[in-house]
């Protein structure tokens, strides 16, 4: 963060690197059900990051020390794949940098999913970056939530994540890995659209309570696009089964299926 | 507990009347897709899947020392994770016997069918290329190993080549530009079959794969057998083995046309 | 009129008592996805977990045999307990059985009853919240499916379904189609024409 000689410019005449305006998100695209085994999953692709998200369970704790008579605990993996930069080769397995991330990941979802209905169990939540181009938490929570939700384990919110930085002093939406690598602050939130409640909230850099407080606002404001990109994800598949046959009144003979 | 949606009785029903669960032959195998710069950061990479199996190839290219035996020529290093959220029955931590297994039956076809021109991944005195292939494998439904060499090569014919930068006394590698391809110089893919009750079927599912007593993986080429492996602690007789070994000369046909058609050729 | 739902969505500016919601400063919010009546104040859900309640029918595979008592894999957060005495015969670990829930126990365990073993056929996993539709208004889907592929079906409240002999493939190909459209106006009618047209080939 902040620096090195070779700095790049990353804003110019008013715009970012790759043409955005400054509280404009990247593009989003989710899609809900992509791993046929796990009893939930997604897969987004927001801007150039790609990430995978599957749950299993709920199921028997196990071992059976870390299970908790009075409720479900959850367990939360978030991984890089190897070949996931433009950089090299990565290290394999978990390191420190991803166990925090999937504790904070965790801890976000222990506040939305009701646990006290399945005392005893654990729910696996596995989130894979295949490719990262910054912001990989905060989509990875966005997608976990979605890849939850189609579970069917209850929740009493679908939350989303989105970071928001600062270059120069200039706060900007939704950093990508050049603007994240040379940015003079990062600020990863996650809320829960319902209650307007922060559940993820880090920051790395420099910024005024001012500047902390403008950038809680821009994560809300853009959670109505990123909210609608979640829901929308979850309910057409079952919108466009549903409409196949909304034309043809029941007692009537079905078109032929395709 | 590995659990089976289809029972001993159930399957021995069906495999005595030549028939499988899927409605497929002895010999045929599920559908295949095969997409190759699914992950534009990575070096190459492909998507893999036979019916519901998904294996996922990156590739990374950089700089290294080379082996000690083998001064001049690059490395080739291959590793497999069975992620948890592909299959309920696999779970985090280090590679278990099954993910390393799987990874060194690829790496083996692979050099010996010299997919990668390794000759020319020198640099210098004391540098050269090192190739990582890495398989992550999204979904389970059985064959790993053929959606998995299916991945591993369509990735690699498709990668790009980084270069190397002199600055003075060191150097660095440019991973974007206008870059050359991967030098490869082959093509290898993998069969492998199942033995229930004395009948051979390719392309176990993950349900068969619980059934199966023994399982052979053959990779070859157009003219050769590259590398086998045989698994579980049931047993072949030579006929089947020889039967086996004509199958997949037959089907990489398919397999290497399925590659052709991916990376354009 | 019926909408589609999302956790956390609102359904009412007034607290309801509905299963799978939560109310939160007087207003309702839904728990899972879910079709939603706003007039008829009914929620039914999408994507959902078996909740195990006294009388349900289960299908379990036996996990292990622990001298007087078989625990029981039902693909859910609470395992099944058989107890010996109950059982004719024996059972073994992988044995494939039918039985009905008594009660759930303090530890989440679901006590089971009558149970029946199943030999032979294949097991199909459907997400609990289909099952309803499979079964059909008074069991009639499923008698359907039954009568049209001469397949003996079993179906299980946690999500399990076993089927054996008869038209199997035709029988799960219709039994994924009423996952897959659950929600669907006309359901009955295209599967029933399906099962008609599966039956000529």
């Amino acid at each position: 963060m902040g620096g090195g000689a070779n700095k790049p410019e990353l804003i110019v005449n008013g715009k970012r690197l790759d043409g955005r305006a400054f509280d404009e998100l990247r593009e989003i695209k989710i899609e809900a059900n992509t791993v046929k085994n796990a009893v939930g999953s997604a897969y987004i692709e927001w801007g150039n990051n790609k990430i995978l998200a599957a749950v299993y369970g709920p199921k028997e704790a196990l071992p059976k020390h870390v299970s908790d008579p009075e409720k479900a605990i959850i367990k939360c993996r978030y991984q890089m794949a190897p070949f996931s930069s433009l950089e090299g080769h990565g290290r394999t397995g978990p390191n420190r940098r991803a166990t925090e991330i999937s504790k904070v990941t965790r801890e976000t979802f222990e506040n939305v999913i009701q646990l006290d209905k399945f005392p005893g169990s654990e729910i696996d939540l596995y989130i894979e970056v295949l490719q990262g181009d910054g912001g990989t938490r905060a989509a990875g929570i966005t997608v976990a939530a979605v890849a939850l939700a189609t579970s069917g384990i209850p929740m009493t919110d679908l939350p989303y994540g989105v970071s928001v930085g600062k270059i120069g002093e200039q706060l900007v939406l939704d950093l990508n890995m050049i603007e994240d690598n040379y940015s003079d602050a990062d600020v990863p939130i996650a809320i829960s659209p319902r209650q307007g409640k922060v559940l993820l909230f880090q920051m790395d850099g420099s910024m005024s309570r001012e500047q902390i407080m403008e950038a809680l606002q821009m994560a809300r404001k853009a959670g109505e696009v990123i909210s609608k990109k979640q829901r929308d994800a979850l309910r057409l598949p079952y919108e466009q089964i549903a409409d196949k046959y909304k034309a043809v009144p029941s007692n009537q003979p079905q078109p032929a299926q395709a | 507990m590995k659990t089976s949606t289809i029972t001993g009785e159930y399957i021995k029903d069906m495999i005595t009347k030549s028939y499988r669960e899927d409605g497929r032959k002895m010999f045929d195998y599920r559908p295949i897709n095969l997409k190759i710069g699914t992950m534009p950061n990575a070096e190459g990479s492909a998507e893999a899947s036979i019916g519901q199996t998904r294996v996922l190839a990156g590739i990374k290219i950089d700089v290294a020392e080379p082996m000690a035996d083998k001064p001049e020529e690059g490395n080739l290093m291959t590793a497999a994770e069975l992620l948890p959220l592909a299959s309920g029955d696999y779970e985090t931590g280090p590679p278990g016997p099954e993910a390393i297994e799987l990874a060194r039956v690829v790496d083996r076809g692979i050099r010996a069918a010299n997919v990668v021109d390794m000759g020319k991944l020198f640099i210098e005195k004391d540098k050269v290329w090192s190739v990582f292939v890495d398989l992550y494998v999204l979904n389970y439904d059985g064959n790993l190993f053929d959606a998995s060499s299916l991945a591993a090569s369509a990735a690699l014919l498709s990668s790009r080549m980084p270069k190397y930068e002199k600055e003075g006394e060191t150097g660095k590698v440019v991973r974007s530009g206008n870059l050359g391809k991967l030098p490869t110089a082959n093509i290898v893919t993998s069969c492998t079959f199942g033995n229930i009750l004395h009948r051979l079927i390719l392309d176990p599912t993950a349900n068969e794969e619980l059934f199966i007593d023994s399982r052979l993986t053959i990779a070859n080429d157009e003219h050769s057998i590259r590398a086998v492996q045989k698994g579980l602690n049931g047993a072949f007789s030579f006929d089947e083995i020889d039967e086996m070994m004509d199958t997949a000369f037959e089907k990489s046909r398919e397999l290497r046309q399925i590659i052709k058609k991916a990376i354009g050729e | 009129m019926q909408r589609i739902v999302v956790p956390g969505e609102e359904l009412a500016d007034k607290p309801l008592r509905i299963d799978n919601t939560i109310i939160d400063g007087g207003r309702t919010y839904s728990t899972l996805m879910a079709l939603y009546d706003d007039e008829k104040k009914i929620l039914t859900p999408l994507e959902g977990l078996w909740y195990p309640r006294g009388g349900d029918n289960v299908i379990g595979i036996i996990e292990e045999d622990k001298f007087n008592v078989y625990t029981v894999a039902l693909d859910a957060p609470y395992r099944g307990l058989i107890f010996s005495k109950d059982v004719e015969g024996d059972l073994i670990a992988g044995d494939i059985i039918e039985a009905t829930v008594k009660e759930l126990d303090k530890t989440k365990t679901a006590m089971l009853a009558r149970p029946r073993r199943l030999s032979g056929g294949k097991i199909l996993y459907l997400k609990p919240s289909k099952i309803p539709r499979v079964l059909g208004r008074g069991n009639t889907m499923i008698r359907q499916l039954s009568m049209e592929t001469q397949s003996n079906i079993k179906v299980g409240m946690n999500g399990l379904i076993w089927l054996n002999g008869g038209n199997m493939d035709l029988a799960t190909r219709a039994i994924l189609t009423i996952q897959d459209e659950a929600h669907t106006n006309g359901l009955t009618e295209r599967v029933k024409s399906m099962l008609e047209a599966g039956k000529k080939v």
